[in-house]
């Protein structure tokens, strides 16, 4: 079967697709830096984030000292008992620091987890929101 | 000896050529930066099970055709922000996506089941019937 198999491989040499946590970890196992985005509205910070395969409840955002980490773990127990016989990515949990001012409100930082996007919004405080000043 | 600056253009063009080398130019495969979605495949008990990230995909956007041996996925991932944001940080891309792949026997197309959770797409392919090996006894 491998040599039939490695007619899916052809032509599809790349780099790695995820990037690794280097640092390290107390939890054994592979990290890896999922992929985000930050977009910023009057309001509040987005952040955006690809977890696949982590479930709500192994999902861990911290804000501490102005910095926000998180900490999202994947189910291995599914990959039992399975015999990867073709692989193109590797799978681990995911983690991620950012440092956020003080500008924002932290006792209002939301969370939620959509298909596999975790999607954390910040609101600014109500002092760094932008305020128009009239002109007398 | 050789001036600096002829070994940096040198180096330079190396890694010009490394990149483009990289990039899937010159592959066989349609998209540039390697094929979108990564999938790794299991086997079993002799059937097959692919397993995709494909985050941020919403199920209705996403489709997964069977016939005999050829896998066909393909859907849409559309990353929105509306108007008005200012972007801080940009590393996911919205994209679109259609991948074909040849599977090492016919597969069961009826019995194809397809899980999509939390971003993971499971696709169990069960060999089909009249492509599974026979088990000849000996007179």
């Amino acid at each position: 079967m491998s040599n039939e198999a490695k007619e899916v491989v052809k032509g599809e040499n790349r780099k790695p697709v995820k990037t690794e946590f280097e640092g390290e970890k107390t939890v054994p196992g592979k990290y890896y830096i999922p992929r985000t985005d930050i977009v910023e509205t009057e309001k509040s910070l987005v952040v955006c984030m690809d977890v696949p395969g982590a479930k709500r409840e192994n999902i861990n955002v911290m804000l501490e000292n102005n910095v926000l980490e998180v900490d999202a773990k994947i189910d291995f127990l599914q990959y039992e008992n399975l015999n990867p016989v073709y692989t193109e990515y590797n799978v681990g949990h995911y983690t991620r620091r950012f440092t956020v001012s003080n500008t924002i409100d932290a006792g209002k930082i939301d969370a939620k987890l959509t298909d596999g996007v975790l999607t954390l919004t910040l609101p600014k405080a109500p002092e760094a929101q932008p305020r128009k000043i009239q002109v007398g | 000896m050789l001036p600096y600056r002829t070994l940096e253009t040198l180096l330079g063009l190396q890694e010009a050529l490394d990149i483009a080398r990289n990039a899937g130019f010159f592959e066989s495969g349609t998209a540039s930066s390697g094929v979108y979605p990564p999938v790794n495949i299991f086997e079993k008990n002799g059937d097959l099970v692919l397993v995709a990230e494909l985050p941020g995909v919403k199920k209705n956007d996403l489709n997964i055709e069977v016939k005999e041996n050829i896998l066909r996925l393909s859907g849409v991932r559309t990353i929105d922000y509306g108007k008005d944001v200012s972007y801080h940080r940009i590393e996911r891309n919205s994209s679109k996506f259609d991948r074909t792949l040849r599977l090492p026997f016919n597969i069961e197309s009826g019995k194809v089941q397809a899980e999509y959770k939390d971003g993971l797409l499971v696709v169990s392919l069960p060999r089909a019937e009249s492509d599974k090996p026979k088990k000849i006894a000996i007179q």
